[in-house]
């Protein structure tokens, strides 16, 4: 990885939900900005993989679609979450946290020995 | 469950549904970036050309977003697909006689399975039909089952807990519907008036019967009988109809689909069970437990399960028991899904099944191995081709995939067709008449449990028959199959797997073909059986007088007026009366004890009981052994019979029986004659005991519930008489209804029903089965000597009867061996057919002696054109082929 982070999908799809928890509706190019603002910038998404990963959620029912008017009155498709998101987003930063934390005590002993 | 979902809104997007708005999305999201751009300070295009690179491309982010849009694998299976359909294009002989063997071999799977389908699979058409049961009484240490006595039913109904309704019914009761057109015989069901509300069979217009109508002379009609009488008349309920001379106003009309609970008979009426003593004479007393003679069908309590309600019909059975000992002591109470095959036919039609779902199988398996021979054949002359997708990096797999996709296809081709003939076989079967005196619906057609059966088979044979070839095409000597040379044949090995398919597949043949000579030896058997009488130049049609309201005395006078105009008409030398025609599935039987005997070695024989006019011996051609025929008996007059020989045989052990008095239970008869034996019910039976009343004498007291058969005699030809007799028929009474109008030979075929139909099914089966085994074995020889032909041409030196006997003695080796393990199969299988065959010991000498024999010429056959092919070889020519 460079200095700036690349972003692999499974990580992706929990940002974008978590993000669409705090946020409420949001959509695609909102969606992208907001997740580089939250990491301090230190991500830089390619906003074309944002897409077909906001697509795979919806497919899978944990989020869902609809047309509306942004900020500056522009026509954009808006993202929010639906129940099985929220439930989902819940486990899933259980998991990650969990995972992380695992990891991270294996580094720990690591730098130990 | 969430991948399911993504799948299939995948699939739903690779079929072109579901919207795709992207391009609209990717067009809001770069003007919004570019909004942000242009606020940030950057010039139009700046801006512009920022969020593009951020994007990553246009291009590249539709192509992403389509990706996972559609599932990926579809593409890629839809060009496979068409790639398959061009290769079995190429080879439209190969995919004709794949297709026509797989079909063979479903089309005769389908056929068996639509009988189950009907037969054993289908509920009855019936509310939930998974709640409703068919009660019976099981007496200890019998035969089930029997039915129920109204007292009982009566206990039962008020009594379980376990059932939120309980209806009982009067299975058969033959009418006359008078009115409109001819008089016709209908046949219904007097039943209780919770009958169809237990049933939840919701009426197609009208009512079923409410709570207080059990007396009430109302009718329910099915829809079948209101098209065929009232062309669907929409004003039917309220409107009157006659049955059996009485006055019955419609109700209500039943759905056509519903025949009856057991889905056998086939009733189109029915009346309050309170109403059937006026129409069907001599019914049971009410008050009596011990007369059974009511199905009683009843509706599960929702949570009650089936074990539940066993537990308590016992605790009730013993309750009954021990209040009334006299009659309820040996009863015990039994159940099973309404709808499923009555008890009493089970066993015989599940076996019958069996064994023919088996026969199709070995059908299905020797047509596949005919098809896989072909395949192994083909992709052995594709080697290069397939050689080369390997050589340039198509995986094994995907090889493979292919390959057997193609094979599926053959399969699914194969069902379709099979679909079609069994279409058109079942629909052959369903014109059987089945000798019975009580109307069936036996009819059959492919239902959509067939359809799933069918495609589901196609697909696996097509899987299975695929596997081999597709494995055996994957892994060529990649340099021997580049070069176009033969890249499978491994080695030399003595035994392909082509030659192991084809000795299987005669080997089943012979199994096949062994069983079907049984069957054709039993129908050949069968047409020798004596009858006992002479069915030539017999024309008969009945009629049953009581169901217009006759009394007995004005019954006998029609009969006796109805005999005279018929044996005056011209060409006509005898006409005689009888109850039922001879050989109609059953009638009345009776034990029958020796008047006068000792009681401890008086043991009553059940014999068959008909009733007759004088002058029914001669007109039958039966002959009369002993004694004399009737003569001018009268009603009140002692009784008198003639028996057969096997009724004096039995109780009289040799002796005459003439002037000997015989009692039935009721009555007493004296014996005045001995006629030769005949069949009574079935042809296939052991001959039964007879005994022959005076119609005259019995019409009165002991009515026939089946109507009276007037039997008569031309030396012309009987057909041409049923239009006068009809006619005299309606002079005496144009209300009459005529039926069973037919000549005996006619009836006697449809006798011979089980004999013609298993000689018939395995007939084609064996040939179909023959046929596919010759050709997989010509297909097999006719490869060895193609393959071995610049063998030959070197070989030349050698004579040409050499090289003939070379392959043929290679095919009798095959053959040979085949027959070595088909024939004790046979030899074992055939015990299981034995309560099919009529006159024919399942281990019949001839047919295990002369079927192998055929098969072997046959075989022969098929490998001698191959040979002799071989043989022609010009030596020059093949030589040059390399």
């Amino acid at each position: 990885m460079g200095d700036k982070n690349e972003v692999w999908q499974g990580t992706l799809a929990l940002m974008v939900l978590r993000t669409l928890e705090t946020m409420g509706p949001q959509h695609g190019y909102g969606l992208a900005r907001r997740i580089e603002q939250t990491s301090g910038d230190k991500l830089q998404l390619n906003y074309g993989t944002v897409y077909p990963a906001l697509l795979k959620l919806e497919q899978e029912g944990y989020i869902r679609s609809k047309w509306g008017a942004s900020e500056n009155n522009r026509k954009a498709k808006f993202y929010e979450l639906t129940n099985a998101g929220r439930r989902h987003v819940r486990k899933a930063a259980q998991e990650w946290e969990q995972t992380t934390e695992i990891v991270a005590r294996f580094l720990a002993s690591a730098e130990e020995a | 469950m969430r991948r399911l979902r993504a799948m299939f809104l995948r699939l739903m997007g690779a079929a072109g549904r579901g919207r795709d708005d992207f391009d609209e999305e990717l067009a809001s999201h770069l003007e919004m970036h570019i909004d942000d751009g242009l606020r940030a300070g950057l010039s139009a295009e700046e801006a512009r050309r920022q969020a593009l690179i951020r994007l990553g491309g246009v291009e590249q982010a539709r192509q992403s977003y389509r990706e996972r849009r559609l599932l990926p694998g579809i593409e890629r299976l839809l060009r496979d697909l068409r790639y398959a359909l061009r290769t079995l294009g190429r080879h439209p002989a190969v995919t004709a006689i794949a297709i026509l063997s797989v079909g063979l071999g479903i089309g005769a799977n389908a056929t068996i399975f639509s009988m189950v389908s009907r037969f054993v699979l289908r509920p009855a058409p019936v509310g939930d039909p998974a709640t409703l049961l068919s009660l019976h009484i099981a007496e200890k240490g019998e035969q089930c089952c029997n039915p129920f006595s109204l007292p009982i039913y009566h206990d039962l109904r008020d009594q379980g807990s376990s059932f939120t309704r309980m209806g009982a019914f009067y299975e058969l009761i033959p009418s006359s519907l008078s009115g409109v057109g001819e008089p016709e015989r209908v046949w219904g069901q007097g039943v209780t008036t919770n009958f169809f509300d237990t049933l939840e069979l919701p009426m197609m217009m009208g009512r079923g019967f409410a709570e207080n109508e059990d007396r009430a002379p109302v009718v329910v009609l099915s829809e079948r009988l209101w098209q065929r009488r009232f062309q669907r008349d929409a004003g039917i309920v309220g409107e009157t109809v006659h049955l059996s001379g009485q006055q019955f106003t419609v109700i209500g009309v039943a759905p056509g689909s519903f025949h009856s609970v057991d889905q056998v008979l086939d009733t189109e009426f029915w009346v309050p069970l309170g109403m059937t003593g006026e129409l069907v004479p001599n019914l049971p007393p009410s008050d009596a437990r011990d007369y059974h003679w009511l199905q009683v069908v009843a509706r599960l309590k929702p949570g009650v399960t089936r074990a539940q309600a066993a537990a308590e019909l016992n605790a009730l059975a013993q309750r009954f028991a021990l209040n009334h000992p006299a009659t309820d002591r040996d009863n015990l109470f039994v159940f099973e899904q309404a709808g499923s095959l009555p008890p009493r036919m089970r066993s015989a039609v599940l076996l019958f099944l069996a064994m023919l779902g088996l026969v199709v199988l070995l059908l299905l398996a020797i047509a596949g191995m005919n098809v896989a021979n072909l395949l192994f054949a083909q992709v052995a002359g594709r080697q290069r081709e397939l050689a080369m997708h390997l050589a340039l990096g198509a995986s094994r797999g995907r090889l493979r995939g292919k390959l057997l996709l193609e094979s599926v296809l053959l399969g699914v081709g194969g069902g379709v067709l099979g679909l079609v003939l069994s279409v058109w076989a079942t629909g052959a079967l369903s014109t059987f008449h089945l000798p019975a005196p009580v109307p069936l619906d036996v009819r059959i057609s492919d239902d959509w449990r067939t359809l799933l059966y069918t495609f589901v088979l196609s697909v696996l044979a097509g899987m299975v028959l695929g596997l081999g070839p597709a494995w055996a095409a994957s892994r060529p000597k990649m340099a021997n199959a580049l070069k176009g040379e033969d890249g499978l044949s491994g080695g030399r090995r003595r035994f392909s797997v082509r030659s192991v398919l084809v000795v299987a597949q005669i080997a089943m043949s012979v199994t096949l073909l062994l069983l079907t000579g049984l069957f054709l030896r039993s129908l050949e058997s069968a047409a020798r059986i004596d009858i006992g009488f002479r069915p030539q130049g017999l024309a008969m049609l009945s009629v049953d007088p009581r169901l217009n309201g006759y009394m007995p005395a004005q019954t006998s006078q029609f009969l006796a007026q109805l005999r005279e105009r018929a044996a005056a008409l011209p060409g006509v030398d005898a006409a005689v009366w009888t109850d039922v025609a001879m050989l109609s599935g059953g009638n009345r039987s009776e034990g029958l004890t020796v008047v006068g005997r000792a009681a401890k070695d008086n043991n009553p024989a059940t014999a068959e009981l008909y009733m007759v006019t004088p002058g029914y011996f001669s007109t039958m051609g039966t002959p009369l052994l002993a004694g004399q025929d009737f003569h001018g008996e009268r009603a009140g007059g002692p009784k008198t019979a003639v028996v057969n020989k096997a009724f004096a045989d039995r109780l009289f052990s040799g002796e005459s029986p003439i002037g000997q008095y015989v009692n039935d239970g009721r009555w007493t008869y004296r014996i005045i004659g001995v006629s030769g034996n005949a069949k009574s019910r079935t042809l296939g039976e052991a001959t039964r005991p007879i005994l022959y009343r005076s119609l005259d004498q019995s019409l009165t007291e002991d009515p026939s519930l089946m109507g009276y058969t007037l039997v008569v005699h031309t030396r012309g030809n009987p057909a041409t008489l049923f239009e006068p007799l009809r006619r005299q028929v309606y002079a005496l009474d144009p209300a009459m209804a005529i039926y069973n109008q037919e000549t005996m030979e006619e009836h006697i075929r449809s006798a011979y029903f089980l004999p013609h139909l298993a000689a018939i099914l395995f007939g084609v089966f064996g040939a179909i089965g023959l046929v596919l085994a010759t050709t997989g074995l010509y297909g097999v020889m006719s490869y060895a000597v193609a393959r071995r032909t610049r063998e030959i041409g070197i070989r030349m030196g050698a004579r040409r009867g050499t090289v003939e006997q070379l392959f043929l003695r290679q095919g009798a080796v095959l053959t040979v061996i085949a027959i070595a393990l088909g024939w004790p199969a046979a030899w074992m299988v055939s015990r299981l057919v034995r309560s099919f065959l009529y006159g024919v010991e399942p281990h019949d000498a001839t047919t295990f002696a002369v079927i192998p024999v055929v098969l072997a010429v046959v075989a022969l056959a098929a490998c001698w054109i191959p040979a002799r092919r071989a043989a022609l070889v010009d030596p020059a020519k093949t030589l040059r082929a390399e």
